[in-house]
């Protein structure tokens, strides 16, 4: 209904024609701001140019491999997901979710009026949603990035290695090793446990507003749930229950020491 | 200009006006900047339209999306940071031969005997962090402020694929400096490309395409099996020429359709 009304309004599609729309002409006020961007962006990058180097190792080299050797830091993340994936989920299938899942953003975004603004409280599930992906996302930069040395072995910045320095450990203090001895799920739990997940997380929602249709957060769900209809709702809940396993799987390996949920010949997760 | 205020004139004042009118009320200066100085709502919609350079802005725009808290100013800060990377990535392609016994030596000229290679090398190097990060930034505006919304779908999905393009750029110039970093993270980024089911040497069921270490995907993208001269001709080239053709073709119709739709602001 409101789509529809959006889309009789007689300015079309373009706000910036509608009559009454508080417009300003672009000079002075648009090109000052940009004038004023430029110049402070030179000046900062100016700035930053003269007070630090750009790296620059040693001559690259086959045979000598650096422990540990990192990616660029917005890939790190990725990096840092090696630990907890085989490559083929941290550095294929994950990216390759992620970005579809940032395509699809607009196609399965139910509230059209509600933009222009901070103003969350209409769209609630997307904005936390949004919003732990991107904290996710931040914190395994900084894992990766400040907390990884040899082995890729946590090491705290400060108390084990300095800052400034090269080395990871301080003199006379020997690498860390880590002993953690890793199992793996049986084929029968692991499946049953990865399929009850989905399957369970699917339908999850639904009988929610089953069992409690009194509740009045509840009764907000059932209508978002209504007006999202099927298609886009098994679109948005299969990317939400992705990420969550992401995070089920991290803290499953890190707290009970579970390699892989699924081990067959041909490929394990 | 009420006469009230025309007789509070101070001769600072007066010199200055002269002066100006000098400069801009004569042919030549008409010649170039054709409407004169903007100085009335209808030459600023005339400077706006005449100009080649302003008429990629409206002539108006919404008040609303002018707020600096409200935009951030990101996607304009990205746009320069690239054109501050093109030109200094110009200027460097002077200096650099992507050759496995030069590169290196290169990056040493830069930085001691090329006149303000460092701070071109610096300025590069930070600019292109600093891109990936603006760019990051703009995404999360687009979306806190659900500028995402219709009109403008298809525009967030180019958007999308410009963070990817400005990663990739990123990416591919890491392997230039030919130095210990960057040679190892370009190695760890590309040997991810062969875990790629099906396409990568180490992914799951390569063998059911006859998939090796030499003829996957990693292959195609480094030009060996490992990184060498190969792959770093071809960072070279997707750096320099490849991914900056494809990026600019899709800000050109990212700008244009931010120009059809106008800034976002409340309906």
């Amino acid at each position: 209904m409101v789509e529809q009304e959006f889309r009789s309004d007689k300015s079309g599609y373009m706000l910036m024609n509608k009559p009454g729309y508080p417009r300003v002409s672009s000079w002075p006020n648009l090109v000052w701001v940009i004038f004023l961007m430029m110049l402070f962006i030179t000046i900062l990058l100016w700035g930053v140019s003269f007070l630090a180097y750009a790296p620059l190792e040693e001559m690259a080299e086959w045979a000598k491999t650096p422990n540990p050797a990192k990616a660029p830091w917005y890939f790190i993340g990725l990096q840092e997901l090696l630990v907890y994936f085989d490559p083929w989920i941290a550095g294929v299938m994950l990216p390759q979710q992620i970005l579809i899942g940032l395509i699809l953003i607009p196609y399965v975004d139910i509230t059209p009026t509600e933009q222009g603004h901070y103003r969350w409280s209409q769209r609630r599930f997307a904005v936390a949603y949004f919003t732990f992906g991107i904290v996710f996302w931040a914190t395994l930069i900084f894992v990766g990035q400040l907390l990884r040395g040899p082995s890729w072995e946590v090491y705290w910045p400060i108390i084990d290695y300095d800052l400034t320095g090269h080395g990871w450990t301080r003199e006379g203090v020997a690498l860390k090793q880590g002993g953690a001895k890793l199992g793996s799920l049986s084929t029968g739990t692991g499946l049953a446990l990865l399929i009850g997940f989905f399957s369970i997380g699917m339908v999850l929602p639904f009988l929610v507003t089953k069992l409690f249709p009194k509740s009045r957060p509840v009764q907000g769900l059932d209508k978002y749930l209504k007006e999202l209809g099927y298609i886009k709702y098994f679109v948005v809940q299969s990317h939400v229950l992705m990420m969550i396993a992401t995070v089920v799987k991290i803290v499953l390996r890190l707290s009970f020491n579970i390699k892989y949920i699924i081990e067959t010949p041909w490929f394990k997760i | 200009m009420t006469e009230h205020q025309n007789q509070r004139k101070t001769p600072v004042q007066k010199t200055f006006e002269l002066i100006s009118a000098l400069l801009t009320d004569n042919p030549i200066y008409k010649s170039i900047f054709r409407t004169g100085y903007p100085s009335t709502l209808l030459k600023r919609m005339a400077v706006m339209r005449s100009s080649f350079y302003m008429h990629i802005f409206p002539t108006k725009v919404g008040e609303h999306g002018l707020r600096l808290r409200y935009s951030w100013c990101m996607g304009g800060i990205t746009f320069f940071l690239f054109l501050l990377l093109t030109l200094t990535g110009i200027l460097l392609m002077f200096y650099y031969v992507p050759e496995e016994h030069r590169a290196f030596n290169d990056m040493k000229d830069l930085r001691f005997m090329v006149p303000f290679g460092v701070i071109l090398r610096n300025m590069h190097r930070w600019a292109a962090h600093g891109m990936v990060l603006a760019v990051m930034l703009h995404m999360m505006r687009v979306f806190y402020t659900g500028s995402y919304k219709a009109p403008r779908q298809f525009n967030w999905v180019v958007g999308v694929l410009l963070l990817l393009f400005t990663l990739l750029l990123s990416f591919t110039g890491y392997l230039l400096p030919w130095d210990q970093l960057g040679f190892w993270a370009v190695t760890v980024g590309t040997n991810m490309a062969s875990a790629t089911p099906l396409m990568g040497y180490e992914g799951p069921f390569h063998e059911l395409l006859g998939v090796q270490v030499d003829n996957d995907i990693r292959f195609a993208i480094i030009g060996g099996t490992r990184i060498g001269p190969n792959a770093l001709v071809r960072a070279y080239v997707w750096h320099c020429v490849g991914i900056p053709l494809v990026a600019t073709l899709l800000m050109i119709f990212h700008f244009w359709r931010i120009r059809k739709d106008g800034f976002s602001g409340p309906l």
